[in-house]
């Protein structure tokens, strides 16, 4: 029995401006496609995290949450703002195999540029978003200094836990679609183990170790400092983040490749 | 050798779905209490495959469904990865497999090729210049900017086709894609094609139409159950093709008695089709002479016995019959167990599966004693396609004819 293997002996591949072209396309697809035959249109992007903003406000009427002497309605969409960016790209990533399956089957394209679409598209209603959190600093008179350099790092970290954990989900969903309905549970459970509506300062010392595995608690826990205490993201918690979003990126980015070869055999 | 070969398949077999290490897999057979089952393994859509394709050939892929053509192209495409195998191909590949994938049906025509075209590789700048082309091409008119929903099939097909058409590439994998767009749609396509072919690309192709493949391509490579069974020129393949189609409706047709009609005087035991020596044969050479045998018992003395036989093509057309009286022959008072034999001295017949139908009746008192449809089948076979019903060459000529006359 030979090994089986494809090799096409063409002296170029996929140059990376056809890939970023590609991107582009799909994700400009998935914008316009989702908000046609709406009369909000990308309006919409910020309703979710408003409506979830106002939710945790009314929570905090009856139950005392912390929040390091910030507004609470500033501190919570501050983190509900790029926590919604993550939370979109996850969930887009789950069914973009799926969704894409009448490209894949038929034309040979590297796969990641499916659920790299996804969040591609999810970044713009994060854009969105942005503004009216802009709307409420310049509101509450936040004072912002140089340390908002460290806002593209941020974005880019939350992308990249988005994407490995995306991946995953769309590699192993596009054989089994339970993996692709856990994501709503597991959206829901990780937003209660990631500092967005209460601060870090509430998780006990002896569970913080733990906690820092989380990578989503570098990623929040950096852009309401950042934005918020006009402060560079505290040291531990990122490093702890990018060093978990390394290893979970070494271990589902091959499993992924490994399993787009047969993609177009099950879909 | 060498470099004038663009697509070189060593052994290529192919089954579909993720090849699951065997441990594994009765493991999970195991947790789901059925340990005896081996429903993990597909069947073999490829086997054993070798083809070499060379620079600028334009080579069709024949066989009947499910015959593994698609999984080829798919393979060569990149697109599903090989079981076992070597595929190597050297340049540009582009499928035109079902044009429409990809298209999203809120956006409009041209929105979607901006996609399409990214989908297939082409930058922004050359989709733009490539635009009016592709408009023209589509004959969309004023729908071209309107949302994908709202078109027809044939419209979208079109669409798709048309950015296809305008995408340039080294090897072109077709799969099923003329029948789009009427009839002047379709010569458009195939003009598109050889154009495409003259300007050095290599075309591989999957159509049910024979006569484009037939004209189109000047290779065949036909497929039967994932190998390779017949190559050649694509007319020497399209027969090949044909031939086993003609036996598997042969062996179709085989022993298959249809519809029966019986006064329980006539008994038949048993029908075949003869050959020249008058041995029993299910295949017939076109133009070669053969004989129906039909063994009988025939309850009581008929006073004017009248046989007919009918040959019936594989669509149920009529196409010879004969009836005893007619032709000549006559024989009074038949009774018990006889052998009607009748005999073809010229054979007419088209390529193709036949059945035959025979009937006994008694002219005197005209009574249908036995009347039975697919008696017995066989299958002719020739080098040349099946068109019509009769199969005879006929003499050409062109002379010139002066402007006055």
């Amino acid at each position: 029995m030979s090994k089986a293997a494809y090799i096409n002996l063409s002296p170029a591949g996929t140059p990376f401006s056809r890939f970023v072209n590609l991107l582009w396309a799909l994700a400009m697809r998935d914008l316009t496609g989702k908000y046609r035959r709406s009369a909000l249109g990308l309006w919409w992007a910020f309703i979710q995290p408003l409506v979830l903003m106002l939710v945790f406000s009314m929570l905090r009427g009856f139950v005392n949450i912390p929040s390091d002497g910030l507004p609470y309605i500033l501190f919570s969409y501050a983190a509900l703002v790029p926590w919604t960016f993550f939370a979109n790209s996850l969930s887009s990533c789950g069914p973009s195999i799926i969704d894409n399956a009448e490209v894949i089957k038929k034309i040979a394209l590297p796969r990641e540029v499916f659920p790299l679409a996804g969040i591609t598209s999810a970044f713009f209603d994060f854009l969105m978003s942005g503004i009216l959190l802009a709307g409420m600093m310049v509101w509450y008179k936040v004072p912002v200094g140089w340390s908002l350099v460290w806002l593209p790092v941020l974005v880019a970290l939350a992308a990249a836990v988005a994407f490995s954990i995306g991946m995953l989900v769309a590699g192993l969903g596009t054989f089994r679609k339970d993996f692709i309905f856990a994501v709503p549970f597991l959206v829901q459970v990780w937003l209660f183990v990631t500092p967005v509506i209460y601060p870090i300062s509430s998780v006990p010392d002896r569970w913080y170790f733990l906690y820092l595995l989380n990578p989503m608690v570098g990623v929040i826990e950096g852009f309401r400092t950042v934005l918020l205490k006009a402060s560079p993201p505290p040291t531990e918690p990122l490093l702890a983040s990018v060093a978990v979003t390394a290893v979970l990126l070494a271990v589902s980015w091959p499993t992924f490749r490994r399993l787009s070869a047969y993609f177009a055999d099950v879909l | 050798m060498g470099h004038d070969i663009v697509i070189r398949v060593e052994g290529l077999w192919k089954r579909y779905g993720l090849p699951v290490p065997a441990a594994v897999r009765s493991a999970a057979a195991f947790l789901r209490g059925n340990r005896d089952s081996h429903d993990g393994d597909g069947p073999w859509a490829l086997q054993e495959v070798n083809l070499e394709v060379r620079r600028g050939e334009t080579v069709g892929i024949i066989g009947r469904n499910g015959a593994g053509k698609s999984t080829l192209l798919k393979v060569l495409a990149g697109v599903s990865a090989p079981t076992r195998g070597r595929v190597e191909v050297r340049g540009r590949v582009f499928p035109m497999i079902e044009l429409n994938a990809g298209l999203h049906m809120e956006l409009t025509g041209r929105e979607n090729i901006r996609l399409l075209g990214a989908i297939m590789g082409l930058s922004r700048r050359e989709i733009e210049s490539k635009i009016p082309e592709i408009q023209d091409f589509c004959e969309l008119g004023e729908w071209f900017d309107k949302p994908v929903r709202t078109y027809s099939s044939g419209m979208l097909a079109r669409l798709g086709f048309g950015v296809a058409v305008n995408v340039e590439s080294d090897i072109i994998l077709i799969d099923e894609t003329f029948a789009v767009g009427d009839l002047k749609f379709q010569n458009k396509s195939l003009a598109r094609v050889k154009e495409m072919r003259e300007s050095g690309a290599t075309v591989l192709l999957v159509s049910h139409s024979l006569d484009t493949l037939q004209f189109v391509a000047a290779r065949g490579v036909l497929l039967e159950r994932g190998r390779v069974v017949a190559g050649g020129s694509s007319r020497e393949t399209i027969n090949a093709y044909e031939t086993l189609v003609f036996r598997s409706e042969q062996e179709r047709l085989q022993h298959k008695v249809r519809n029966r009609i019986s006064s329980q005087e006539v008994m038949i035991h048993h029908a075949r089709i003869v050959g020249d020596g008058g041995e029993t044969i299910t295949e017939v050479r076109a133009g070669n002479p053969f004989g129906v045998e039909v063994d009988l018992s025939i309850g009581r003395e008929l006073e004017r016995p009248l046989f007919s036989l009918g040959i019936v093509n594989a669509a149920g057309i009529l196409c010879m019959w004969n009836i005893s009286e007619e032709d000549g022959f006559t024989r009074p008072e038949t009774g018990g167990r006889c052998r009607v034999r009748a005999w073809y001295e010229s054979n007419h017949l088209a390529t193709g599966a036949y059945e035959v139908h025979f009937a006994v009746r008694d002219a005197s008192s005209f009574e249908t004693l036995e009347r039975i449809a697919g008696a017995a089948s066989f299958a002719v076979i020739g080098p040349r396609r099946s068109r019509g019903v009769v199969a005879e060459l006929c003499r050409w000529d062109v002379v010139p004819v002066g402007p006055g006359t």
